[in-house]
């Protein structure tokens, strides 16, 4: 027979614990990956910031080589190479006759044994 | 009360109804109907197509120096849209972009997305003025467009092979324009989208296509021997202040050019102050009456048809021929001479009467072979082909006149491949100015190897013919002072009067010129210098005088270049004559 009054731990709803917690659960796992979403796409645009820098970076890089590239090109072209002869920096020194020493030209012939011979101009040969 | 409470409701919920079903029908409408136009406008909001420009290719001569190159520039622009505060970024830009405060200010209070304010502005200045703007709201709304310029770094040197661009970066003249194709590369573009301060969102990158860049033109060019060419050019330009001048150096065998230049000329880096008449390549574009280096036409013919031999003996008639009404003269009086004689001593008549025996048709045939009224193929804008009359339009002094280069015009470029003719066995070859073309790795894509155009004369006729121009340069010669000390030279001078374009000559203005080669047992070059009206008298304007002593100089200097080898021996002048060792003129 059924008490009159029961306590009110009785009258309480019962609490389903386990689908309670697969309900806490599936919310923790969406939370967790929205969060997990956000904090990835917020990286993703830190990543994508951090490339455009680089990217700055190297393009500078580049066409600060390209400035510095064209300055030597200038600096050591003939022209200008001419207009420094002109104005004393460089000085040519011509060599003296008697300091060329001139070699007949080369054989087509084979070598024979232990033979020197002369080098052929590899510019002239081109 | 009850039914009208009911109706009442039906009423609002079909109403309801209705209503959804209608904003349905737009929402379809704008999400299926006019999906495209609105995917366009959110486009045009966020996107945009961001254009990757690809590098113009080099230039270089064949050695691999550097003769066009390019350096990164900015073209600057301001977007309305984010400009806070116009009077500041003005005060901070101005120095940068070199203009006035005020005056930038005004642009700046634009409301255009798109403003151009400089062009051309160098790489250090944009990096401090990016520097000195950036991480300041107030100084927003200056965009940045890379672009690269156009550097030449030998200025006037080689001006007129290399050529120029016009404002949108296309060759216009010389190398520039002929390799445009392969120069210009091809830009890439990149799909982006920004956010609403204009700054690249990198997650959201499109589509992509990298940019291919120009490829290097390699010149068949020496820029050694150009220096040598065009300063020694230099130097009778300014002695002998002509019209124009000009010079090319060719290596026989292949018909590259090694040197090419003309005088007046013009600086590459400031096109914008240069007249039309200094850009003009004459060595192409411009036709003279040849003079007595067309001689090696008649004689060269003549044996190689048959008609003469070694042993032949011309009668020149000892300096005056009368025929077809008119009479033909050589300066010197000569009697008998032979084929190598005629040349030597330049016998106008001797040469009449070479081509006279050769027939009309024959010896327009020589002509022909030798290159004469048809364009080289040479890869440079605006070559002419020279004028030529066909037999059916000679008159009866042609065949006198045209063998010793008068009612004949050429180029400088024709001429001396004509030569070339007799200095490398008897074939004319295609002049070559491109020797390959390398991608930016350097690897080899494109080669162009010589081209025979036809074989003209035998190769014991050739050098038959060599060893009278070798004559040439010989104190019995034309051209003595086309000698070079160590080295056996040949060639032949030429002196002809200047055409007036109203119709017959020009008193006391002539074009002299000197063709030759060296050294002439085994020519390493051929090389012509023309002279167009020097400013001196008459009986000074002759080949021999003006142009060989030019031809002369740049051969030692070439030789020592070029390293050559000391001729062995000087060639036998064959049947010398003995009189007569002055100068003739030979027109």
């Amino acid at each position: 027979m059924k008490p009159l009054y029961s306590s009110s731990k009785n009258q309480m709803n019962r609490i389903a614990v386990r689908p309670l917690a697969c309900w806490l659960l599936a919310v923790f796992l969406a939370g967790t990956a929205g969060l997990c979403f956000v904090y990835i796409k917020l990286q993703q645009n830190a990543l994508g910031n951090q490339t455009r820098q680089y990217e700055s970076v190297l393009a500078q890089t580049n066409a600060r080589i390209e400035v510095v590239d064209a300055k030597i090109t200038s600096l050591t072209s003939r022209t200008a190479l001419m207009h420094r002869v002109q104005e004393g920096f460089i000085k040519l020194i011509p060599i003296e006759d008697t300091k060329i020493a001139r070699l007949l030209p080369p054989s087509n012939e084979p070598a024979r044994h232990n033979e020197l011979r002369t080098a052929a101009n590899e510019r002239r040969l081109q | 009360m009850r039914w009208n409470t009911k109706r009442r409701i039906l009423c609002v919920g079909v109403g309801i109804a209705v209503l959804f079903t209608a904003f349905s029908a737009r929402l379809v409408h704008i999400q299926v109907n006019q999906h495209q136009k609105y995917l366009k406008i959110a486009a045009d909001q966020n996107s945009s197509r961001k254009a990757i420009y690809a590098k113009r290719g080099i230039i270089c001569d064949r050695n691999g120096e550097p003769l066009a190159i390019n350096v990164p520039i900015h073209t600057v622009f301001a977007d309305g849209s984010h400009i806070n505060d116009a009077v500041a970024l003005a005060k901070v830009a101005a120095p940068f972009l070199k203009m006035d405060a005020k005056e930038l200010e005004q642009k700046l209070r634009t409301k255009r997305p798109y403003l151009v304010i400089k062009h051309g502005v160098s790489e250090e200045d944009t990096v401090a003025l990016k520097k000195a703007t950036q991480d300041n709201k107030q100084l927003r709304g200056l965009g940045y467009e890379d672009s690269t310029d156009r550097v030449y770094p030998n200025g006037t040197m080689l001006c007129h092979v290399l050529g120029f661009m016009d404002f949108n970066g296309k060759g216009i003249q010389g190398i520039e324009m002929s390799m445009e194709d392969y120069l210009h590369g091809e830009n890439g573009y990149r799909y982006i989208e920004h956010d609403p301060s204009g700054r690249e969102i990198v997650v959201y990158r499109g589509q992509e296509r990298a940019p291919r860049d120009g490829l290097t033109v390699r010149l068949t060019i020496d820029m050694g021997l150009q220096t040598i060419v065009e300063n020694e050019l230099d130097a009778a330009y300014k002695t002998l202040k002509p019209e124009h001048a000009v010079a090319i150096m060719v290596r026989p065998q292949t018909g590259e050019i090694l040197a090419m230049a003309c005088r007046p000329a013009f600086d590459l880096n400031e096109v914008n102050k240069a007249n039309p008449e200094e850009m003009k390549n004459r060595t192409i574009t411009d036709m003279v009456e040849p003079g007595s280096t067309f001689k090696i036409v008649a004689t060269s013919g003549s044996m190689n048809e048959g008609v003469t031999d070694e042993k032949t003996q011309i009668f020149c008639e000892n300096g005056s021929y009368a025929y077809g009404g008119k009479v033909l003269h050589d300066t010197h009086g000569h009697g008998l001479l032979d084929i190598l004689n005629i040349l030597i001593k330049s016998s106008n008549i001797g040469a009449a009467k070479l081509a006279m025996k050769m027939g009309d048709q024959k010896f327009y045939e020589y002509v022909r072979r030798f290159g004469f009224g048809e364009k080289t193929g040479i890869m440079l804008p605006g070559e002419i082909n020279g004028l030529v009359p066909p037999p059916q339009r000679w008159d009866k002094l042609t065949i006198t006149r045209m063998p010793m280069g008068q009612s004949v015009a050429a180029t400088p470029l024709q001429i001396v491949m004509g030569m070339s003719v007799i200095a490398n066995g008897g074939h004319l070859m295609s002049p070559q100015i491109v020797k390959e073309i390398r991608d930016r790795d350097g690897k080899t894509v494109m080669k162009f190897d010589p081209v025979v155009v036809r074989d003209v004369i035998r190769k014991e006729i050739a050098d038959y013919i060599n060893t009278g121009l070798s004559g040439v340069v010989s104190d019995q010669g034309t051209a003595p002072l086309a000698k070079v000390p160590g080295f056996t030279a040949a060639g032949k001078t030429g002196t002809a009067q200047k055409v007036n374009p109203k119709g017959g000559y020009m008193d006391g203005k002539y074009v002299v010129s000197f063709v030759g080669y060296m050294p002439a047992e085994n020519p390493e070059f051929v090389s012509i210098v023309l002279v167009d009206n020097a400013a001196l008298p008459s009986n000074l304007n002759y080949g021999g005088l003006v142009a060989a002593p030019v031809f002369s100089k740049i051969a030692e200097k070439s030789a020592r270049y070029m390293d050559l080898i000391p001729s062995p021996k000087v060639l036998p002048v064959a049947h010398l004559d003995t009189q007569g060792s002055d100068f003739v003129k030979e027109d």
